[in-house]
C-alpha cells in the first residue's frame, strides 16, 4: 500500500506541475470570488467597520468549503474523467481493490489540495488583513472535517459510478456544502444543536471556528462527537462505493460514459 | 496448461424493460503460448465476454478462472491478467511513457524499483527508449498502442486480452503490433485477441472462436476451420491462352477453361490436366482455399446480429 500511495503521490504531483496553469487559475478564481464578496460586504457596512473575529470565522468557513469542494470533485470528477479517457477500467483490473486505489488516491491528492488551500488562505489573509491563529489543537478538528468530506466524496463517487453524469448534482451540492461549513452551527441551541451534531462536517467546522477565530481551547467531548461524526460519514461513503462498484459491474456499465 | 478457462458465461441486459441475452453459455479456453482470435459482428457479445473475463462485468451465470483463480472472487487472479481494452485509451496522456509504465507497474502490485526496471526493458524491446520522456499525448497513434501493450505486460501476466489492437494504425504500425503479438505468444503467454481485421486474425491466431447473437457458432484451430470451408478444386493459371487441341482435350476430361485459367474440380484429374498442359509456361497452381473473411460471413450472415444499440 505504501508503494501505491507513493506512486499516486508522484502521479498527481507530476500532472499538477506539468499543467500548473489549471492549479494557478483555481487559486486565483477562488481568491477573487472571496475578495469580491468581502469588498461588497465592506461597501454595505461602510469603510470604518471592523469585522474582527467574524471575518475570521467567515474565512475559515469559506476555505473549508473550498477544500471540501476540491475533495468532492476530486473523486467523482476523477471517475468521470478516467472513464472518458479509458483508464478507469485499468484501475479496476488491479490486484488492489477499487476502494483501496481511490482511498489511496484521495489521501495522496490531499497534499495537493492542502498546498492549494494554503495559497488561497494566505492570499485571502493578505488581502483582508485577517489574523487567524493556527494552534496545534486545530489539527484533530480539521481531521474530523476531512473524514466527513471524504465520506461525502465517496458517496458522490458512488453516484458518479452509477449515474455517470453528476456535474449538475455537484453544482447543487456545493451550495449545501457552503451551508454545512459556513453556518455557525456551534452556536445553535435546543433541538438544532442535535441536528448540528448529525450534519456532515458541521461539528468539526464549528470546532475550527472556535479554536482559530475565537481563540477557545479544544473541548474533548465536542471533539469526540466530531470524530464519531466524521468516522460514520467516511464509513457510509466507503460502503456506498463498494455497493456501487458491484452494482455497476452487474449492470456492465463500468467503462461507459 | 490452460491459462484461461471460461465456462458457460451468461449475461443479459434490460432493453426496453425486457432482459435480452447478450452472452449465452459462452465457454472459452486458452492454453499457454496460444493465440485465440475471438471474432464476431458488432453487438455479438465480444466485449461483454472479454469484460466478464477481466472481472469488469459480473456474469449472471458461469465462471472464469485465470491461472486457476476466479477474478470475480480472488483479486490475485488479476496479477495474471494484462489487458488493452478499446484502442489506445489505456494510458495517462499527461504522463510520459516511462511514468505510465512505472505507475501501472505499481498499480499491478510491483515495487517501484521492479516497475522501473521492467519498464526500461519493455521500452527497449518495443523500441520506445527515445520516447521515454515524451508525454503520451505527443506520441503517434502507433507508439501509443505499443506503449499500451507494454503497460499491459509490465507485471509479466500469463494472459493478455487485446481488444482491437490494430484499430486505426497505419500499415507499418500494424506490422509492428503483429510482430509483437507473435513474440509475446512465443514467450508462453495466452492471448485473447479481438479484431475486425480478419486477415490479421487469420495470420496471428492458433484458434478461432466466432460469436454471433451471444453464442459461439464456431470454435476450431484456425487451419482446421479454413480447411473445412475450403473446396477441393484446383486452379491452374497459364501465361498464355490455350491452343485449340489442348482446349479440346482438357474440356474432354471435365475441366473448365476460362481465358488463361483452368479449373479442375476433381483433384484426381490434376496431374492428367498438367500432362496435357506440358510444356506450357504456368503462372501458378493453387488449391481453392477459403479465407477467414468468407468463413466469418458465412457463419454470421446465417444469423443476423442483435440490435445495434445493445451493448457489445
Amino acid at each position: 500500500m505504501t508503494e501505491l500511495f507513493l506512486a499516486e503521490l508522484r502521479r498527481s504531483w507530476i500532472q499538477l506541475l506539468r499543467y500548473s496553469t489549471e492549479a494557478i487559475a483555481g487559486i486565483v478564481i477562488t481568491t477573487v470570488v472571496f475578495y469580491g464578496l468581502f469588498l461588497s460586504a465592506q461597501y454595505m457596512a461602510g469603510p470604518n467597520l471592523q469585522f474582527g473575529e467574524r471575518l475570521d470565522s467567515v474565512i475559515i468557513g469559506y476555505v473549508l468549503w473550498t477544500l471540501a469542494l476540491f475533495i468532492m470533485t476530486d473523486i467523482a470528477g476523477n471517475l468521470q474523467r478516467e472513464a472518458q479517457t479509458g483508464t478507469l477500467e485499468q484501475l479496476f483490473i488491479s490486484p488492489y481493490s477499487a476502494t483501496q486505489v481511490f482511498l489511496t488516491r484521495a489521501i495522496a491528492s490531499l497534499s495537493i489540495q492542502l498546498t492549494l488551500l494554503a495559497g488561497i488562505l494566505g492570499t485571502i489573509m493578505l488581502l483582508t488583513g485577517s489574523r487567524l491563529s493556527f494552534p496545534l489543537a486545530v489539527l484533530p478538528a480539521f481531521i474530523t472535517v476531512l473524514l466527513g468530506a471524504y465520506g461525502l466524496a465517496f458517496a458522490m463517487g458512488s453516484l458518479s459510478l452509477l449515474l455517470k453524469q453528476v456535474q449538475q448534482l455537484l453544482g447543487i451540492f456545493q451550495f449545501a456544502l457552503l451551508f454545512l461549513l459556513a453556518v455557525p452551527s456551534e452556536s445553535w441551541t435546543g433541538s438544532l444543536k442535535l441536528l448540528a451534531l448529525l450534519l456532515p462536517m458541521a461539528p468539526g467546522a464549528g470546532l475550527l471556528r472556535q479554536v482559530m477565530a475565537q481563540g477557545q481551547p479544544l473541548q474533548p467531548i465536542p471533539l469526540l462527537l466530531a470524530m464519531v461524526n466524521g468516522a460514520l460519514y467516511l464509513t457510509f461513503g466507503l460502503v456506498m462505493f463498494r455497493l456501487a462498484e458491484r452494482e455497476t459491474k452487474r449492470r456492465g456499465k463500468l467503462g461507459g460514459y | 496448461m490452460q491459462i484461461l478457462e471460461a465456462q458457460t458465461l451468461k449475461k443479459s441486459y434490460p432493453v426496453e424493460g425486457q432482459a435480452v441475452l447478450a452472452v449465452r453459455d459462452v465457454s472459452l479456453n486458452i492454453a499457454a503460448g496460444e493465440v485465440l482470435a475471438f471474432l464476431g459482428p458488432n453487438g455479438a457479445g465480444k466485449t461483454t465476454t472479454i469484460k466478464m473475463i477481466a472481472g469488469l462485468i459480473l456474469p449472471d451465470a458461469g465462471w472464469v478462472r485465470i491461472a486457476g483463480r476466479n477474478p470475480h472472487q480472488d483479486a490475485k487472479a488479476l496479477r495474471s491478467l494484462g489487458a488493452v481494452l478499446e484502442g489506445n485509451r489505456n494510458l495517462y496522456w499527461r504522463l510520459t511513457a516511462a511514468e505510465n509504465l512505472e505507475y501501472f507497474g505499481v498499480l499491478r502490485g510491483l515495487s517501484r524499483r521492479v516497475a522501473r526496471q521492467r519498464g526500461q526493458t519493455l521500452l527497449e524491446r518495443f523500441e520506445l527508449t527515445e520516447k521515454r520522456k515524451t508525454v503520451v499525448q505527443a506520441l503517434s497513434r502507433g507508439m501509443q498502442q505499443k506503449l499500451a501493450i507494454a503497460v499491459a505486460l509490465i507485471h509479466d501476466p500469463q494472459l493478455l486480452l487485446l481488444d482491437e489492437p490494430t484499430l486505426g494504425l497505419d500499415v507499418e504500425a500494424t506490422q509492428t503490433v503483429k510482430t509483437l503479438v507473435r513474440e509475446i505468444a512465443a514467450e508462453g503467454r495466452a492471448i485473447l485477441l479481438t479484431t475486425h481485421q480478419l486477415d490479421i486474425a487469420e495470420e496471428l491466431s492458433d484458434r478461432v472462436a466466432i460469436i454471433n447473437q451471444g453464442k459461439i457458432v464456431a470454435e476450431e484451430p484456425t487451419a482446421e476451420l479454413i480447411r473445412q470451408f475450403s473446396g477441393t478444386a484446383y486452379t491452374v493459371e497459364l501465361e498464355a491462352e490455350l491452343d485449340g487441341d489442348r482446349l479440346q482435350k482438357i474440356e474432354a476430361v471435365g475441366a473448365v477453361v476460362q481465358a488463361h485459367t483452368v479449373i479442375v474440380r476433381d483433384p484426381a484429374l490434376l496431374y492428367h490436366v498438367l500432362d496435357i498442359l506440358k510444356p506450357l509456361p504456368l503462372v501458378k497452381v493453387e488449391k481453392d482455399r477459403a479465407n477467414l473473411t468468407d468463413i466469418f460471413l458465412t457463419l454470421t450472415q446465417a444469423h443476423p446480429g442483435l440490435p445495434p444499440d445493445l451493448n457489445d
